[in-house]
């Protein structure tokens, strides 16, 4: 699905060292800006929220946005605006375990691969392929019939399925680094593969991880809020925006808010983890410099 | 080349092989007995015994696998435990509706991606562009199954031109079967259309600053029209590309607009053995759906392999 | 480069005839019959949105409500039915007497019936039927028909039935799908041809979406109104909401949302029915194992559910809080609602009395719409009686069927128990999920049965009383029968108290 988007970053991204810096662009900003307001309210959902957002109040039920309740209330008299700030931590939780586990096993393949021998290195990328033939909610459904609906088996099932688009990356990146002097330096002092590549490959493809982290985010989220949509992911009552929207769909026509705010919420989350990949893709990228 | 070819359906063959091992792993792993399961909670043990030896549950795992590879390869791959019925015909009907949506969801998306793409590419430094370029940066945040609830609120419930949901075989009714077609289709197509944009946008670009597009507009063509003489072809390639890879995960896609739009393809039948643990239907879907991707992504290869000299030679390197 | 181009040029080939397929499909259009919906009585269709497709035909074999709903009374009949207000009426048999000893009934039957197949209904494919119970049928409810003992065909249109010993249980589940007659000849396909009596024949299976039924022409009786019947099966309730709404469907058979029934009833292009049903919708309580065994534990649950605010939120307000096992519609129900009346001091206080306050109770609930709204409130209202609820929802049926109902491997659940007079299935065995073990509650209930129809009411009373006091589970509230349809559509059943959705009173005004 990435491959384009790997191959233009690959291009560019390294060597990271000798980048120089330009001023941020627009969407970085914007997307540096959503990203840092999502990470706020999970945050302060831990510490605040209007109301306690599980909390079942049948004498509130579906009310309008008020200053009690900021944006409405749904069918069980719940805060809205109380499930939207702790639905940002299940989002942030699901991006977190998918990146994660997609990163940690990724990175070291795809570091492997182009360091390895050619022969090594394509079978590792054969084998990476193969997972590409298991899209992340095919991987997602088949997990939940396994070990049932939760967010974490979902989200480890999207991270699994979300491997291939870093290892590609990332060996990419290694091949381009493993040409450059300092490596060849390196070898020729002797250096070991294992120290080569924790000193010089990992630093050097640090930017492409992040830039794939990122995106892999807004993958995650959107992938969430799918599997939650079809009862295959977080289970209630813990609020996730999925869910509400999911909730929302039986009074679309007499309380449309309900959809609105979780709806908003996922897209308005995932254009800024998309902007601030992009921006950062942009950022660590010279060829992109005067398309702007 | 012929080397090369024969390479790729060498691998195309083994990863077939490798990922028919994963997906009856996998499915053997499902807890839960698929005899009793298919018999109720509270069925005999006799009668569970009874319908283990009939689908040969009770064989060695080794001979199960060959026996449902051979199913497979044999266009007949038995009866449902759940149902009883033959499943290769239930997924050839399934897998058909499926392929109605994607391939009509992928159209619409082309429809729309390639002119706007282009135009965004062209007018990049303009507002014009920039606001097509933020538009599809929204549309890619907005999940399918979002716009699907969008779209039937709009056009079926609120103004009723069209269907909120259903499905007709195209020789029942083919005026119903395209009325009922368009929502789930556009759904699909919106949002990949606003993914696909980007592809064509940056492909757009990066001819633009080819050599033989500023010959061209030397020679006095305007560039749009040398854009449209020389430039839209050679972008095209890597926007193929983009859509076979697409095509693939449009078929798992599918699955959620197939919830929506009450569409009995294959992401339904999947949906639906999976909670009726119907488990050979499972392991048949997986396999198909991974079969599609593994070929897709084959004829992918294929294609560059016909189109590109230089990756006749080698791979990343 | 040249290449490259043949390539787009092939890109452009496919697309191009991709569009002519679409513009194919389009102008073929004009040669499909234009079967318009005049009211003629003999071609009139009707499309019924309904939630659990069958997964498959075979009702002996097969467990779960979807498969009689859709066959029974339409394509099998019984000798003896359920109408709509619980009154048993003849069907396949015209008349029927019982010995004085209470143990022998005496069926007359009806003469000119005819199978599907063709093959006539005589007595001997009753006896046939009623004896393959025991032989063939695999799902739990056939124990229900051990008290038969001998099964006799007098003549073609006489069946006598002898039973151990008397039974007022027995005629009533020969109204359920355990009664339903089959043909000598016609059992060899039952997954997927199911061979009956009944007005309607199984036309066209779309699995996964939709179950059309057929009228017979050779049908022995008085024939239905409609044609044909389309049972149409949506997992998403709001998907179903909307087919009405756009016309795809002409009647929604079980509301799923009630909070979706405000736009019904506010348009006059509907009518929305409101009755009873059989379903009573349990939190079932594990009293086998785990801190659901203390009494108090359980009582503590059922002071701390506020059943009028749980009706309210989660089902619209639509539900009757009944107290105990009984449905309204049966005869010996009576109002046990104030057993446990909601206080959640008391519960708090019983909590702590039972000394299990600090252990985590496991509501494992079932992936339906109901179960799932209702688990959000139970869990708060727990909660706020100082209870800790972990909830888990396992997906239905297949993992609800295996971990809850198999294993009972829980500690709560939440399931819509639609099975008519079902209190001697879910606790009168002690190895149901539930594991209630009470030896006096089974002898009332032994007792109702052998009894005259006065001590029946007088006994089965007395049991459901008990198993409130004893809290053997909580009665959130009985499922309504919430059915809306075009304004045209009558004969709706008010109340839906028969296993089956019963298709031959509806007719199109």
């Amino acid at each position: 699905m990435s491959a384009l988007d790997t191959e233009t970053a690959v291009k560019s991204a390294v060597p990271a060292g000798r980048r120089r810096r330009r001023p941020m662009t627009g969407g970085l900003l914007v997307g540096g800006l959503i990203v840092s307001v999502v990470l706020g309210m999970a945050l302060l959902s831990f510490v605040w929220t209007p109301h306690a957002p599980t909390l079942v109040n049948p004498s509130a039920r579906l009310e309008t946005p008020s200053l009690e309740y900021w944006f409405g209330t749904d069918k069980f008299g719940r805060d809205v605006f109380s499930q939207i700030l702790m639905g940002s931590r299940t989002t942030l939780f699901v991006g977190f375990v998918a990146v994660g586990v997609a990163a940690l096993v990724g990175v070291p393949l795809g570091i492997v691969a182009g360091m390895g021998s050619r022969w090594l290195g394509e079978l590792l990328m054969r084998g990476n392929d193969l997972l590409l033939a298991f899209p992340a909610l095919l991987l997602a459904i088949m997990f939940a019939a396994v070990y049932g609906a939760s967010t974490l088996v979902a989200m480890v099932a999207i991270g699994i399925a979300s491997i291939p688009n870093f290892a590609r990356l990332i060996r990419g990146g290694t091949l381009q680094v493993m040409k450059t002097e300092y490596v060849i330096a390196a070898r020729a002092a002797g250096r070991g593969p294992f120290a080569i590549g924790l000193r010089h490959v990992l630093p050097n493809v640090s930017s492409l991880v992040i830039v794939q982290a990122s995106v892999g985010f807004a993958i995650a989220v959107l992938a969430e809020a799918a599997l939650s949509f079809l009862g295959f992911g977080t289970p209630p009552p813990t609020p996730s925006w999925g869910r509400m929207l999911q909730e929302s769909q039986e009074m679309l026509s007499s309380a449309p808010r309900l959809a609105v705010f979780p709806g908003i919420a996922i897209a308005v989350a995932v254009l800024g983890f998309n902007l601030l990949g992009d921006g950062l893709r942009d950022r660590f990228d010279p060829k992109l410099e005067d398309r702007r | 080349m012929i080397v090369r070819l024969m390479q790729r359906i060498a691998i195309l063959l083994a990863s077939l092989v490798v990922s028919s091992v994963m997906v009856f792993a996998f499915m053997a792993v499902l807890p839960g007995d698929p005899a009793r399961v298919a018999l109720g909670t509270s069925a005999s043990d006799t009668a569970v015994a009874q319908l283990r030896e009939e689908f040969g549950l009770d064989r060695p795992l080794v001979v199960q696998y060959f026996n449902w590879v051979q199913g497979l390869l044999t266009f007949d791959p038995g009866n449902s435990y759940i149902s009883q019925a033959p499943i290769g015909p239930q997924i050839a009907d399934r897998l058909l509706v499926t392929l109605w949506l994607v391939v009509t969801g992928m159209v619409l998306a082309c429809i729309l991606a390639i002119p706007m793409g282009t135009l965004m590419a062209v007018r990049h430094r303009r507002p014009s562009g920039l606001i097509l370029s933020a538009l599809s940066q929204v549309g890619v945040a907005v999940p399918a199954f979002l716009a699907g609830i969008l779209l039937i609120t709009v056009f079926a419930v609120g103004l009723g031109w069209l269907p909120a949901n259903g499905w007709t075989p195209p020789a029942e009714d083919p005026v119903l079967f395209l009325k009922q077609l368009v929502l789930p289709a556009l759904s699909l197509g919106m949002v990949q259309a606003a993914m696909l944009t980007r592809y064509v946008r940056s492909a757009v670009l990066d001819v633009l600053r080819e050599d033989y597009l500023r010959t061209a507009r030397a020679k006095g063509l305007r560039p749009t029209q040398a854009l449209l003489r020389h430039g839209l072809r050679n972008a095209a390639v890597p926007v193929v590309t983009v859509l076979g890879l697409h095509l693939a995960t449009l078929l798992v896609g599918a699955v959620v607009i197939e919830r929506v739009f009450v569409i009995p393809g294959l992401g339904s039948l999947l949906l639906d053995s999976v909670s009726n643990r119907d488990l050979i239907m499972v392991q048949d879907v997986v396999m198909i759906i991974a079969m599609a991707v593994l070929l897709v992504n084959f004829l992918v290869d294929v294609a560059y392999l016909v189109i590109d000299p230089r990756l006749r030679v080698g791979g990343a390197s | 480069m040249r290449h490259q181009r043949q390539l787009t040029r092939h890109t452009a080939t496919v697309a191009a005839t991709l569009a002519c397929l679409l513009l194919a499909a389009c102008s073929a259009g004009s040669t499909a019959d234009g079967n318009a919906d005049s009211p003629d009585k003999t071609s009139d269709t009707l499309k019924i949105g309904l939630t659990a497709e069958p997964a498959n035909l075979d009702f002996t074999k097969t467990a779960g409500a979807a498969i009689p709903q859709a066959l029974l009374y339409n394509v099998y009949q019984n000798l003896v039915k359920l109408d709509q207000s619980g009154k048993m009426q003849p069907e396949l048999a015209t008349s029927w007497t019982l010995s004085k000893d209470r143990k022998t009934y005496t069926f007359q039957l009806v003469k000119d019936a005819e199978f599907s197949n063709g093959a006539p209904f005589t007595a001997e494919d009753a006896k046939f039927s009623i004896e393959r119970v025991k032989s063939d049928w695999t799902i739990s409810l056939k124990s229900q028909m051990d008290v038969v003992d001998t099964v006799q065909a007098v003549s073609p249109t006489e069946l006598k039935v002898t039973l151990k010993e008397p039974s007022n249980d027995w005629l009533y589940r020969m109204t359920t799908r355990l009664g339903a007659m089959f043909s000598r000849t016609g059992v060899g396909k039952l997954a997927t041809e199911p061979v009956g009596t009944g007005p309607y024949t199984v036309k066209k299976w779309n699995r996964g979406d939709s179950i059309t039924l057929a009228r017979r022409d050779d049908y022995w009786g008085r024939e239905p109104h409609f044609a044909s019947v389309t049972l149409k099966y949506f997992k998403d309730p709001t998907a179903m909401n909307n087919a009405l709404l756009t016309g795809t469907i002409n009647m929604i058979g079980q509301m799923q949302s009630p909070d979706a029934l405000d736009q019904f009833k506010s348009n006059s292009k509907y009518k929305v029915v409101e009755g009873s049903t059989n379903g009573e919708v349990v939190l079932s309580l594990n009293n086998g194992s785990g801190p659901m065994r203390n009494p108090k534990v359980r009582q503590a649950v059922r002071y701390a559910i506020d059943h009028k605010a749980l009706v309210d939120t989660c089902w619209a307000g639509y539900g009757k809080p009944i107290g105990s096992m009984v449905a309204p519609t049966d005869p010996w129900y009576q109002d046990l609602t104030n057993e446990y009346p909601y206080d959640r001091s008391k519960a708090r206080q019983l909590l702590e009395e039972s000394g299990e306050a600090g252990r985590t109770l496991r509501l494992r609930i079932p992936t339906l719409p109901y179960a799932t709204a209702c688990g959000t409130v139970v869990k708060s209202q727990l909660e706020q009686a100082g209870f800790k609820v972990k909830l888990d929802q396992l997906e239905f049926p297949a993992a609800w069927l295996s971990t809850v109902f198999k294993n009972a491997d829980y500690d709560m659940s939440i399931i819509g128990h639609v099975e008519p007079r079902d209190i001697q299935a879910v606790f009168g065995d002690k190895t149901y999920y539930t594991r209630y073990d009470n030896p006096q509650f089974r002898a009332l209930l032994k007792k109702a049965d052998r009894g005259t129809q006065e001590e029946q009411t007088t006994y089965m009373r007395e049991a459901a009383r008990l198993l409130s006091r004893d809290a053997a589970a909580d009665w959130l509230f009985l499922l309504p029968n919430l059915m809306v349809a075009d304004k045209g559509i009558t004969g709706l059943p008010v109340n839906s108290v028969s296993e089956s959705l019963d298709l031959t009173g509806l007719s199109r005004s």
